[in-house]
């Protein structure tokens, strides 16, 4: 059977977890790999911690769901203890730093625990708006799952449209890309 | 405007309820009769952006009981017609689709299960499948597809099209919230270009000539005075279903033949269930996979088999034993323990079925 890795992000409504997740799925999918990605959807809007499960292989993936991620992102504080039943002893968890939470609140039972000030450096270095696609280049860098430049070409194939008009935008978001690779 | 939606064979990515939209599109639908329901609502999206493309019609009706039976109006007039909902709406649904079992009418319908009773979530279930299989005041004279993946959900959308076709009774495509909304590879492709010949429909109604002089008249009934006259009508159907079920049923299975432990599940819940068989298989654990493709018809003849062969059938479901009844009413008197694993209104994992098969062992 061949390697599965499995990918979580936790966020608030509104954070792009679920931006992240589908445009690593199709950088997954334009390399010619099997990707399956389901958003954790209930009957809110907005508001509430949005999860989305993302796996990537060479082979055809099984459940859609799964208990214990490779990799666990989570980027709010509500988000961190969601999803802390997902984290086992070979599990990455990456939180953002700027999360309000006790020390022993976090997951203990983490192969690694990062914290990454994703926030801070959108905020301060590029624009808040590219907060999700610095997390999207640290799970790029943390997983390996998908090249740079597969990532790139997804979100040049998801706004495009967007950067045809505003070409500083694709600078910013792959400058938040490489930002995010270097924070991991 | 391009006459076909798909021209040649491609690798596509995206979500079920796309899917959905795309396959009946290449099945030839001609109209599809809806109203909104989660998680199914982007069929509906979906189906009217193509529809207008590819000189396809759409009709957004006040409730689903009205979808439902525009769904049988349409079918009458000879259209290739469909519907798609969920949950509370398969509830409403279930009023048109007995009369389109009395009728004999080609009716399909994509149900995206959600959890029950009632409102309860827009995530996702397998709660919907004695509601699909048998609702309705009848004898579940229906066909039922439990789709498993997004290559499924386009090929058995297409098949349920030319089954309801062929054989009269009213289709669904059983799918589930997770399969509408999640986004998987999948190869799209124009069915006739592979082969596959998309049976033409004709009028109930509204046919050439005088009746009884032309033609013979067409009598469409759902209501009988006379107890033996519905009686007699039942007992051709009854022939008919029993004809059409060796030819309709169908499932997988692998690694069976020594199993002491059958893993049975279907839909979705299948996928876990295949992951978890062929892991305890490499650790040189006999454990067995089936999975019905059809849940009406049951692939009777094989569960039977199955269950006289097998110590134990692990029946595992995201539901409380729905999918269980059907199997069991199948294989009454044979040998094999049931052990349920039943998990209404929750997904299940590779990691819990294996668990669960390996502690039965």
């Amino acid at each position: 059977m061949a390697k599965v890795t499995k990918i979580m992000l936790a966020g608030e409504g509104g954070q792009g977890v679920q931006s992240v997740a589908q445009i690593l799925a199709e950088a997954a999918d334009n390399e010619g790999r099997e990707a399956l990605y389901i958003p954790n959807f209930g009957v809110e809007q907005r508001g509430g911690v949005s999860i989305a499960f993302l796996q990537i292989s060479d082979e055809r993936i099984g459940a859609p769901k799964f208990d214990i991620g490779d990799i666990v992102v989570a980027l709010s504080s509500r988000a961190v203890y969601r999803v802390k039943q997902y984290v086992g002893e070979n599990t990455v968890f990456v939180y953002d730093a700027s999360i309000d939470v006790p020390e022993e609140d976090l997951p203990k039972n983490a192969a690694k625990v990062l914290a990454i000030p994703a926030l801070e450096t959108a905020k301060n270095e590029l624009h808040p708006r590219v907060f999700n696609v610095i997390i999207l280049g640290a799970v790029v860098a943390a997983t390996k799952v998908v090249t740079d430049k597969a990532a790139k070409d997804a979100i040049e194939k998801k706004l495009g449209y967007k950067f045809e008009q505003n070409p500083k935008l694709r600078e910013l978001n792959y400058q938040a890309i490489d930002k995010g690779m270097q924070l991991v | 405007m391009s006459e076909k939606l798909i021209t040649e064979e491609k690798r596509v990515f995206m979500t079920g309820n796309e899917v959905v939209a795309w396959a009946a599109v290449a099945a030839g639908a001609e109209i599809m009769y809806g109203y909104p329901i989660t998680p199914q609502n982007e069929i509906m999206h979906y189906w009217t952006r193509l529809a207008p493309k590819y000189n396809r019609k759409f009709l957004q009706t006040e409730d689903e009981l009205s979808a439902g039976f525009t769904t049988v109006g349409g079918v009458m007039a000879g259209r290739k017609a469909f519907t798609a909902t969920a949950g509370p709406g398969n509830t409403l649904m279930q009023e048109p689709m007995s009369m389109a079992e009395a009728m004999r009418l080609p009716t399909v319908a994509i149900i995206q299960q959600r959890g029950g009773p009632s409102t309860a979530t827009v995530i996702y279930s397998q709660q919907e499948v004695t509601m699909t299989t048998f609702g309705g005041n009848g004898e579940g004279l229906r066909i039922v597809y439990s789709t498993a993946n997004h290559q499924e959900l386009f090929d058995y959308t297409i098949k349920a099209f030319n089954v309801a076709w062929k054989y009269r009774f009213p289709t669904f495509v059983l799918g589930d919230g997770y399969q509408a909304k999640m986004r998987e590879s999948l190869t799209v492709y124009d069915p006739e270009q592979r082969g596959i010949e998309l049976v033409k429909p004709e009028p109930y109604v509204g046919k050439p000539g005088t009746p009884g002089v032309d033609r013979e008249p067409g009598h469409y009934r759902n209501t009988y005075n006379v107890e033996e006259e519905l009686y007699e009508v039942l007992q051709d159907y009854f022939k008919d279903y029993a004809k059409m079920a060796k030819e309709v049923a169908e499932y997988q299975a692998f690694d069976t033949e020594d199993a002491d432990v059958i893993v049975l599940s279907h839909g979705v819940v299948s996928r876990g269930a295949k992951e978890a068989v062929e892991q305890l298989r490499k650790e040189g654990k006999k454990v067995g996979y089936f999975r019905p493709i059809t849940l009406r018809p049951l692939p009777e003849d094989q569960l039977k088999e199955l269950a006289n062969k097998a110590k134990k059938l692990l029946i595992v479901e995201s539901a409380q034993g729905q999918f269980a009844k059907l199997i069991k009413d199948v294989i009454y008197g044979s040998s094999a323990e049931v052990v349920p694993f039943f998990k209404p209104g929750v997904g299940i994992t590779t990691e819990e079925i294996a668990a669960k098969a390996n502690e039965i062992l």
